[in-house]
């Protein structure tokens, strides 16, 4: 039993990263009607920014954290208005080539940028040690990580619920004409919309590189995953995301505990059986 | 220029432009040099998974990433018949079975839905393959992939593969033929219906014809052409890994068959040729080679957009003005090669 | 007009890719053989092929450097019998396919009179097995699959490929030697390895040895992390929840620093319980770099313990010394056994060239077999029957040494002769034979 919840709060802890950066390709998809595989490119950079911040220039970790959200906001502000917003009318065709050549060149930017080593940061003091679990030590590092990943579901709720802002996306996401009928401007939400979900996705990239590495190519690695979790919980679903990743996660650790054979492939396993049940996702919504 | 669409519609690309570029594959390996010949044979193989894609997505309008799983089950396919008997017809006929077997399996999943999930099904279904290959270790041969896959003999020992002039010439004639066949799919009624599919579902079911079965079967045919891709690979690199399933190379094919053009025969063949070439050469002078392939892709996609090289090229060498008042879908079905 | 500036954007395209092609076809021609030269080349051309991107980047880029290195200097000195050397290196991306592609360019159309390099058993052996085609000798310098020597060479007569650096022998029995002496009480194990040729071999080495030395040794726990991963903490888990005394790891490189701080994380080394945690091949820099705070503040309670196929504490000769001196001095680090395997190798083409005295690849694979030749690692015998080099190294515990302030070194040696861990001919039973026999993989 001990085993069980222990291998569940560590598969936990995993879904939170895949979760962090399922949102953000939710959103971005949900919002703006774009795949994006460079989103995980977002997720990388969130790490990289961290290593310098933190480490190299020895801020302090929230400010950190901070300096490293507005960071890649901005990066994904760029990306969005020069290279997304011209080929919002492409085929997907299209669109699948051009964001997959955006990994392609990002990568290796952060190979000429950072160096082609794997930067790793030391753990904040605050968050050394760990906390007894069914009798075992329990990283509070991981507990803080959960804790996050459930504050963001929660605060990102809040947000496309309760405020302005969310329901204008909302509404944009169902029909964008007659949100633009209604005077909101549809152009400058896209924007908002992308710099938000590249907010979220560099959170889970800075949060995850005290407890892992960073380098060129971890961002096409969690894509692929995010993916998987996107297609469980239903595309343009957050819940259906946030649920996506907590069975991906759980599962695999699971899997690795008892069944290591299955563990690489039981994502696309679940992904298969969720299709056959219900085409659209658990929470999907037939367009 | 609002109402009035200008289309520019291409002639067919002259017959003698084919024949003499047939005629000058057949000739290379009189006057270059191995690794000239070991390219050629790459750049054929990698045209056929790209004609896969090309079937898929030109044709019928669905954008599949992971025909490089299929890829790597006519490989190991015909990796595993060949261990065992090593004559080659019957490994790359088995390896095309197999990955035709595993299409329609996995295709009865994926043509239940729509571009965006379609790709992203295709994507992850893809990566099944890669994962099954991975872990399946006695099978598979896991990470480290299935070695020693001899370059086996055709019927009689005679005919012996081993050296790269005689596999090239299999090679070329095996592609040569299956390209002929993809021109007679694309050209028959049945490619008719795939080009209906891909610019009206709902006219093609008005005629009574199953989408659903017609969209299997594309993507069976598809998921042997790449198989064909993968069993003629085997023998010439003598190893098969897991890594040729993987999505990033489910996704080389798919950029240069855009770049080639998704919507003309050749388009897919000339973008396999550009997007080798490019790659191969950019490799030999920097390690930043994704840096400059990735710029160099976004140019020519942004460019080129829908219509490819082969199209652009064709429209402007082999073209004769029209002009047309009607909405652009139609006209797609107008473009033969 | 849009179209037509389309069209000629396309054309000038073309033509520029035209040429490129027109260029690429024309095979690279030698330089005229000049007869005064002893071995009647000016320019002396070795290819290697490493890993440049991805976690383990910094494999390629040392076997690069030290490669360099070694060609500076004796380019220097004026070179080989007075033909100069030139290097090319190329990324083989893991990728068997793209490791063969490279091969055969490399060989086929640069020219190359030796290929050296290899981070990865899997493209390693792939481009070994292509070797006999293309007729040039391959000198691996990093991965250490056994299969490469004792299969390839000798069982299937290979004779075109040699290896400089240690195979995983290394970084398996001689744990199990130095364990059973000193640490007898350790009975319990559990490991986290590789999913792949290089974690089977380790742990099946390792468990053998272990079962002949400590009869009641039990292995409690088995993990397999493939290539790629990130995230150690379901097989850290796994592993704890069986309560085992001593931990044998075989991620290397920037996933062998994960494993570690994942494994520091998640109280591995606190608990009284465990007392040995082995990373088979820790002495790598990125390792010791990426540790250097937690080896400073004695985070691992000693119970750290790597090895690798060259450790620069192992000895003092004046090669060794300089070696570590000249590569501190230019890039502000270490050399680790990467670097160490490429340096070497350059300087035992040297010395097999100088005694041929031609390039016929016949004469050179004679000259080879049998070479014993200076390295910063001491003297290495290139054993006849399976062309590896064959050497001592030993194992320690990394710590921070006021000598050596770039980064934490591995001190505390214990040293095993050489004969008594290596395998050697006629290799029985075969490495595949025990690993299925051991792992129930």
């Amino acid at each position: 039993m001990d085993t069980i919840v222990y291998q569940g709060l560590t598969g936990l802890t995993a879904a939170m990263f895949l979760w962090l950066v399922s949102a953000g390709l939710t959103i971005a998809f949900g919002v703006c009607g774009i795949l994006n595989i460079a989103h995980g490119v977002l997720y990388m950079f969130g790490g990289y920014f961290l290593f310098t911040f933190y480490q190299l220039l020895g801020l302090n970790f929230w400010l950190s954290i901070l300096l490293t959200l507005i960071s890649v906001g901005l990066i994904g502000l760029v990306m969005e208005l020069g290279f997304l917003r011209p080929i919002y009318k492409e085929p997907i065709g299209i669109q699948l080539v051009l964001t997959f050549a955006f990994v392609w060149i990002f990568d290796d930017l952060a190979k000429l940028a950072w160096g082609p080593v794997s930067k790793i940061v030391a753990m904040p003091r605050f968050f050394e040690g760990f906390i007894r679990i069914v009798g075992r030590p329990f990283p509070i590092y991981s507990v803080f990580i959960i804790g996050t990943g459930i504050a963001m579901a929660v605060f990102i709720w809040l947000l496309l619920d309760k405020t302005w802002w969310g329901k204008s996306i909302r509404a944009s996401a169902l029909d964008r004409e007659m949100a633009s009928a209604l005077g909101i401007n549809i152009r400058t939400l896209f924007s908002g919309a992308f710099v938000f979900a590249a907010a979220i996705a560099a959170l889970g990239g800075a949060l995850s590189v005290p407890l892992r590495v960073v380098g060129p190519g971890i961002g096409g690695a969690i894509i692929v995953q995010a993916f998987v979790v996107t297609v469980i919980g239903g595309l343009g679903n957050l819940k259906g995301a946030f649920v996506g990743a907590l069975i991906v996660g759980v599962v695999g650790a699971f899997c690795t505990l008892y069944i290591p054979v299955f563990e690489m492939f039981i994502i696309y396993i679940i992904m298969a059986v969720v299709l056959l049940i219900r085409p659209q996702g658990i929470f999907g919504e037939i367009r | 220029m609002s109402k009035l669409k200008r289309l520019l519609v291409p002639k067919r690309i002259p017959f003698v432009f084919w024949v003499t570029l047939i005629i000058f594959l057949f000739v290379i390996p009189q006057f270059s040099g191995k690794y000239t010949i070991y390219m050629v044979m790459s750049i054929l193989i990698f045209s056929l998974l790209c004609l896969s894609v090309n079937l898929l997505l030109g044709y019928t309008g669905l954008l599949s990433f992971g025909q490089a799983g299929f890829y790597a089950c006519g490989a190991y396919g015909c990796g595993k018949i060949l261990l065992i008997f090593p004559q080659l017809l019957p490994g790359i006929i088995g390896g095309v079975v197999i990955a035709g077997v595993v299409a329609l399996i996995l295709g009865y999943f994926c043509v239940r839905h729509t571009t965006i999930y379609f790709a992203m099904i295709t994507l992850a279904f893809g990566m099944m393959v890669w994962a099954l290959a991975m872990k399946l270790r006695e099978i598979t041969g896991g990470e480290d992939g299935l070695g020693g896959i001899p370059r086996a003999i055709l019927f009689i020992h005679s005919l012996n593969m081993e050296p790269m002039e005689n596999y090239y010439y299999f090679v070329l004639i095996i592609s040569l033929i299956a390209m002929f066949l993809f021109h007679r799919l694309v050209n028959s009624p049945l490619g008719l219906t795939f080009k209906g599919i891909r610019d009206s579902e709902s006219r093609i079911a008005c005629t009574g014809i199953s989408i659903r079965n017609t969209r299997l079967l594309c993507f069976t045919i598809a998921g042997m052409y790449a198989g064909l891709a993968g069993a003629l690979m085997a023998p010439l690199e003598t190893r098969v890994t897991p890594v040729c399933a993987h999505w990033a190379a489910s996704a080389e094919p798919v950029a240069a068959t855009i770049i080639g053009g998704m919507y003309t025969f050749a388009g897919p063949l000339a973008g396999a040729a550009i997007f080798f070439l490019l790659k191969d050469i950019i490799v030999r002078f920097t390690e930043y080679w994704l840096l400059i392939l990735g710029v160099i892709v976004i140019i020519l996609v942004l460019t080129l957009r829908a219509q490819g090289l082969a199209g652009v090229l064709q429209q402007s060498l082999f073209s004769r003005l029209r002009l047309n008042f009607e909405g652009s879908r139609n006209e797609r079905s107008d473009i033969k090669h | 007009m849009r179209k037509r500036k389309i069209t000629g954007l396309v054309i000038g395209l073309a033509v520029v890719l035209l040429i490129m092609i027109i260029v690429s076809f024309v095979p690279v021609t030698a330089a005229p053989p000049l007869k005064q030269l002893p071995l009647k080349k000016e320019v002396i051309k070795i290819g290697g092929q490493g890993i440049f991107s991805g976690p383990n980047a910094i494999c390629g880029r040392s076997m690069m450097e030290g490669a360099r290195l070694a060609i500076e200097e004796i380019n220097a000195k004026g070179g080989i019998l007075g033909s100069k050397i030139e290097f090319k290196y190329m990324d083989c991306e893991l990728k068997p396919a793209v490791g063969i592609k490279n091969a055969r360019y490399l060989v086929g159309e640069w020219g190359a009179d030796f290929l050296i390099g290899h981070d990865s058993s899997g493209v390693l052996m792939a481009v070994g097995g292509v070797m006999p085609e293309l007729k040039k000798i391959l000198i691996g310098t990093h991965a250490a699959t056994a299969n490469y020597n004792e299969r390839l060479v000798y069982r299937e007569k290979n004779k075109y490929c040699f290896r400089t650096a240690s195979p995983t022998y290394q970084d398996a029995t001689i744990f199990a030697k130095v364990f059973a002496k000193k640490f007898p009480e350790v009975k319990r194990w559990a490991s986290i390895n590789c999913d792949y040729e290089f974690g089977y071999v380790n742990l099946a080495l390792f468990k053998r040895a272990m079962k002949e030395l400590i009869p009641d040794v039990e292995f409690v726990a088995e993990t397999w992390a493939p290539f790629w991963t990130m995230d150690f903490t379901p097989q850290i888990s796994a592993v704890m929840a069986a309560k085992p005394q001593g931990i044998y790891t075989s991620p290397w490189g920037g996933e062998g620093v994960q494993l570690a701080r994942q494994a520091l994380i998640m109280g591995v080394f606190e608990d009284p319980n465990v007392k040995l945690y082995i990373n088979c091949t820790g002495e790598t820099s990125d390792f010791l770099m990426g540790m250097s705070n937690e080896i400073a503040k004695d985070k691992f309670h000693g119970k750290l313990w790597v090895t690798g196929r060259y450790v620069l504490t192992q000895n003092d000769l004046p090669i060794n010394k300089h070696f570590v001196k000249t590569y501190a001095e230019k890039y502000a680090m270490y050399p680790f056994h990467c670097t160490e395997g490429a340096y070497s190798a350059i300087y035992l083409i040297k010395k097999v060239l100088e005694k041929s005295r031609t390039l016929d690849v016949e004469a050179v694979i004679k000259a080879m077999e049998g070479m014993k030749w200076d390295t910063p690692s001491g003297e290495k015998w290139i054993r006849p029957e399976d062309h590896q080099a064959v050497y001592p190294v030993p194992i320690g515990r990394p710590v921070m040494d006021p000598d050596y302030p770039l980064m934490p070194v591995v001190k505390d040696l214990h040293w095993v002769p050489v004969k008594e861990y290596y395998r050697w001919p006629p290799f029985e039973p075969s490495i595949d034979e025990i690993v299925k026999a051991e792992l129930k993989r």
